[in-house]
């Protein structure tokens, strides 16, 4: 098990490795070069050559990445063109706001999608399948921003429950005092995930079922809800796990929706604002955690998939 | 129908208590499961098949029953409805099926889940799918207990299972408590199947096919198993399978099932002695144990049998019998008793085998032997050995090697059957995937008529492949579902560039003729066949470049004995006209012993013993021969009580870490120092041509074997 994570994890290493020159490479795609894109295109060629030594972006390429890549790794993401702070400052006071975000909306999504799901494989083909089959296509197809108006206009307007803004403290900890402005974001991102996750959900219950050892579990005269619980239940979550860490960076994009929508300070407002402004170093770093998660997405898949499936944890 | 009027009455049960069964016979009129006149029909969308139709079988407590029947006569399905376990879309439309005096076709959900698992215990086929992957064993078995057991408590259970596993013959039980289904080998789990069944300690057992998926070695063990814990518990047995064999050597009596109906049922031993209905009496002959000798044509029974959509007129094997008359195809036959053995020994036939005939005998009278005339040496391997490396661990590091084959010389000559026979994992496909040209070997050579394979150039390799067929086992894998069977026989022709269309297409309605199937089927796909014609497809298309040698890799395995007859049959004949040379593998020694010329035993990558057939079975000369022998269950009652078999025990051990020396001296009776220490030399103790890789070779002949 230590040995697989091990792996797993220099295996992460080497992918997030390649993301660094992925960025590198994109920010030298910029129209211009990032001193036109600063500089504007009011910036004359002499202030344009300053700038670029003043960067070092008049030096090799390799050289330039050694130097893009020290930086990294100290933290040093650059500085903000329009918000005057370094980007490092600005995302590691974002990110927590847009995890905590995922996070709840996710945990909410899968405590309603897997017994939804369960549900729906057990009743297959009967009513109550087709109607909540239908509902989850429903919700899979409507888009997030129009999801999120919906619920605005029902539960801050006609019925005025919850606010419509996200509340706007400065640490995680004040966020959760003002819970209920974080009602309307959670839910509407969260009812996106559920209806993708509750299908996934029911066909895996649904392959399942058809599995012998389903019918051994029966032999030994245990009742369905029993078997559903104590047998099924886990090999099914094997897939959904896989969905969760694939899913992980879209998250985050779908959080960029609801977290301009809501008014939400997170990472993803500060990308919408950034991407307005031209605000390219913000641009590049937030890319840069997207892709971060992605990896880390994988390996928590992988980390799931040992936790739930032995055979897997011995084959590493 | 074939309603038992009288399976009440004291005559019919007395006489089916008989035989070596343990616990306490029951109460004449009070058997410990009835089935009475049980229908089953399974609809799904577009049609319905009546699985069972009218079935009736009585079984006494402590008694052992087999049923027996090829693929789709209904055995599964009766073994199923007992506990309700009926695939989706099948139900009990009719007839009772009393359990300790309750009817469990009609019982609620909560009143068959107190009888599953708890008075009635079931084992299935597969071992590795019928348990749940992510538990651990020891949960699985101690699971029924906490079910059934009111007030047994987690510790308890445990306790009981570990217990169970030490039974059941789990070699450290306490550790492997922890352990997962896949950790286990397959005999291990099929064992670990068992102790959950019988871990409430049942009053019947169903077993459904539980060896068919294992090794014969294995198989023995595990029937060996069953046999004493029938014993030491008392209980009852239902065993369904397909393998006569098995059905010889483990019940008291025995149900031969044919299309949802019960054809005939006698104690075993009388079964076997004078099979009575027509049906019984072709599927034994079909068996290749039972043909009169090598070389000969074996019984097929021609046909399919019925499909179940609508139930057919008269008796249902009418349409397949040589002795159906026009009364047998209108009215449908019930069971009545044998005149002469009583009332154990039931049939439903108007035509039953006359009393007094040895029933081979007179089916049809065999054609003369095909001689065959060993030519010059085709294929002659030189120290062939294949290695697989074993990857794990960080960055795929190589942990290991798996020495498939680990050198083995052997040759075959033109127009013979070579038959390569030993147990899964000895190395036997991969050595067929060699000489195909599929693998390359590590070390060692291939030599075909003459040439050394490895010095082909590529070109001349391709040009090489159509001298050298293969044949596979399942033919449903190896045909692109999405190809028409015109397409898939010209497939070759094409790849080698051989003829005009017409020509290729002249030569496919030949071969079509040749395997004995209709010319119109080149526009049908694959799955439209049944398994049997799938397999003269799979014959036709590995002739279609007449190729010199066909290595045919189980070729019969999945298939019915009627098929498999059929198919052998087939083979042999086409051998003949076209003088093919086979290279025959599979686990099967029945099916060797009746094919093969040449005979050449594996075990665990190292060929063992090789020399003509007749010689290797009647006199084998390697340990492990002699213990393969002993330990296959001959379809005769009679071989099995002889008591004079010393059949294997023990696993095969792990090809990534074979043992020093000899690789079977872990398991063999006669093991000494030295074979562990020194790789058995080859000697020819019996006359050349007869060759064993043995420090201690048999010395004393044996009498003629059983196989």
């Amino acid at each position: 098990m230590t040995g697989f994570l091990v792996k797993r994890f220099l295996q992460a290493l080497v992918v997030l490795f390649l993301v660094s020159i992925i960025v590198f490479v994109l920010l030298h795609m910029l129209p211009g070069g990032p001193a036109r894109a600063i500089l504007g295109p009011k910036g004359t060629p002499q202030q344009i050559e300053q700038f670029n030594h003043q960067q070092g972006y008049d030096r090799s390429l390799p050289t330039q990445y050694f130097m893009y890549l020290k930086r990294l790794l100290t933290g040093d993401l650059g500085d903000s063109y329009k918000l005057n702070s370094p980007v490092f400052e600005l995302l590691k006071q974002r990110l927590p706001k847009t995890l905590l975000l995922t996070v709840l909306s996710t945990a909410l999504a899968v405590v309603i999608a897997i017994p939804l799901g369960l549900l729906q494989a057990v009743r297959r083909g009967k009513a109550s399948d087709y109607a909540l089959t239908g509902l989850a296509f429903l919700l899979y197809a409507t888009p997030v921003f129009f999801l999120g108006l919906i619920m605005i206009i029902l539960f801050a307007q006609v019925l005025p429950v919850f606010p419509a803004e996200a509340p706007q403290g400065e640490s995680i900890g004040e966020l959760l005092k003002e819970f209920s402005g974080l009602v309307l974001p959670v839910v509407t991102m969260a009812f996106g995930i559920v209806a993708m996750f509750s299908r996934y959900m029911r066909s895996a219950v649904l392959d399942n079922l058809t599995e012998e050892y389903v019918r051994t579990a029966m032999a030994k005269g245990q009742s369905s809800r029993r078997i559903m619980v104590r047998h099924v239940l886990r090999n099914a979550l094997i897939p959904l796990a896989t969905l969760l860490g694939l899913y992980l960076p879209t998250l985050f994009s779908g959080a960029l929706v609801v977290e301009s929508m809501f008014n939400y300070p997170g990472m993803g407002l500060l990308f919408w604002n950034a991407a307005q402004g031209s605000d390219f170093p913000v641009l590049l770093g937030v890319t840069l955690v997207v892709g971060i998660a992605t990896v880390l997405g994988s390996l928590l898949t992988d980390v799931l998939y040992a936790v739930l499936d032995p055979r897997i944890r011995s084959v590493a | 129908m074939d309603d038992r009027e009288d399976t009440g009455g004291p005559g019919g049960t007395a006489d089916m208590t008989e035989g070596p069964s343990s616990g306490p016979p029951a109460p004449a009129g009070e058997p410990l499961l009835r089935i009475d006149d049980l229908r089953v029909d399974i609809t799904s969308r577009e049609r319905t098949v009546h699985a069972l139709d009218g079935i009736s079988l009585d079984l006494a407590a402590g008694e052992a029953l087999g049923v027996v029947g090829e693929s789709g006569c209904g055995k599964t399905m009766t073994a199923l409805s007992v506990l309700g376990l009926l695939p989706p879309g099948g139900a009990v439309t009719g007839g009772r099926i009393l359990f300790d005096g309750r009817d469990l076709a009609a019982a609620s959900a909560p009143a068959l889940q107190e009888v599953r698992g708890n008075t009635v215990g079931m084992v299935f086929q597969d071992p590795l799918t019928s348990l749940n992957p992510t538990m651990t064993i020891g949960a699985q078995v101690a699971e029924p207990l906490l079910l059934h057991r009111e007030g047994i408590g987690r510790k308890e259970a445990r306790a009981r299972a570990e217990e169970m596993l030490r039974l059941v013959g789990m070699p450290q039980p306490s550790e492997r408590m922890k352990a997962y289904p896949h950790q286990l080998s397959g005999g291990m789990r099929q064992r670990v199947a068992i102790a959950m069944a019988l871990v409430c300690e049942p009053k019947l057992l169903i077993a459904d096919e539980p060896t068919t998926a294992l090794d014969v070695t294995t198989q023995h063990q595990i029937l060996e198993l069953i046999d004493s814990l029938r014993e030491t518990l008392g209980m009852a047995l239902i065993l369904v399978t397909h393998d006569l064999g098995v059905i010889a050597n483990r019940v008291d009596r025995v149900a031969v099932m044919y299309a949802g109906k019960v054809a005939e049922q006698s104690d075993v031993r009388g079964l076997f002695a004078r099979p009575r209905h027509r049906y019984t009496e072709a599927l034994f002959a079909a068996l290749p144990e039972r043909a009169a000798e090598r070389g000969t044509e074996l019984h097929t029974i021609a046909g399919l049998p019925p499909s179940l959509t609508v139930r057919p007129t008269g008796c249902r094997f009418a349409p397949r019998c040589l002795f159906a008359t026009d009364a047998c195809r209108e009215r449908e036959p019930e069971l009545i008793d044998d005149e002469d053995a009583g009332a154990g020994h039931r049939f439903a036939c108007f035509h039953p085998v006359p009393y007094g005939d040895a029933p081979e005998e007179q089916v049809v009278t065999p054609p003369p032997a095909t001689a065959t005339e060993p030519g010059e040496v085709l294929l002659e391997l030189d120290a062939l050995v294949k290695e697989f490396p074993l990857t794990g661990g960080p960055f795929a590091r190589r942990r290991g090697t798996v020495s498939a084959v680990g050198g083995v010389s052997l040759g075959v000559r033109r127009g013979e059957t070579f038959g390569l026979v030993g147990e899964s994992g000895c190395g036997k496909t991969t050595l067929g995937r060699i000489v195909a040209g599929l693998e390359q070997p590590t070390a060692g050579s291939v030599r075909f008529d003459g040439r050394d394979l490895a010095g082909l150039s590529r070109a001349e390799r391709r040009a090489h492949r159509r001298r050298i067929q293969l044949m596979f086992q399942d033919s449903t894998a190896a045909m692109d579902p999405r190809m028409r069977v015109g397409e898939i026989l010209r497939e070759p022709l094409v790849i080698q560039g051989v003829g005009t269309r017409a020509d290729q297409e002249r030569l496919t309605a030949g071969l079509l003729d040749a395997v004995g199937l209709p010319r119109g089927a080149v526009h049908r796909y694959p799955h439209e066949f049944s398994g049997g014609q799938r397999q003269r497809l799979g014959l036709a298309r590995a002739l279609t470049l007449s190729p010199d040698l066909v290595v045919a890799d189980e070729p019969v395995s999945a298939l019915d004995v009627s098929v498999q007859a059929q198919i052998l049959n087939l083979m042999r004949e086409l051998q003949h006209d076209r003088g093919l040379t086979y290279l025959f593998i599979s686990h099967d020694l029945a099916v060797i012993r009746h094919l093969a010329d040449t005979v050449g035993v594996m075990y665990l990558g190292k060929l063992v013993e090789t020399g003509p057939a007749e010689q290797v079975y009647a006199h084998p000369l390697h340990p492990y021969t002699r213990g393969l022998l002993d330990t296959v269950n001959v379809p005769d009652p009679a071989v099995a009580a002889a008591g004079d078999r010393e059949p294997l025990h023990g696993e095969t051990p792990s090809a990534a870490k074979p043992p020093s020396g000899c690789r079977f001296r872990t398991r063999c009776p006669l093991a000494q120092d030295v074979c562990a220490t020194t790789e058995p030399p080859v000697s020819t103790p019996n006359g050349a041509g007869h060759q064993v890789a043995c420090h201690f070779p048999l010395a004393v002949p044996r009498l003629a074997s059983t196989v």
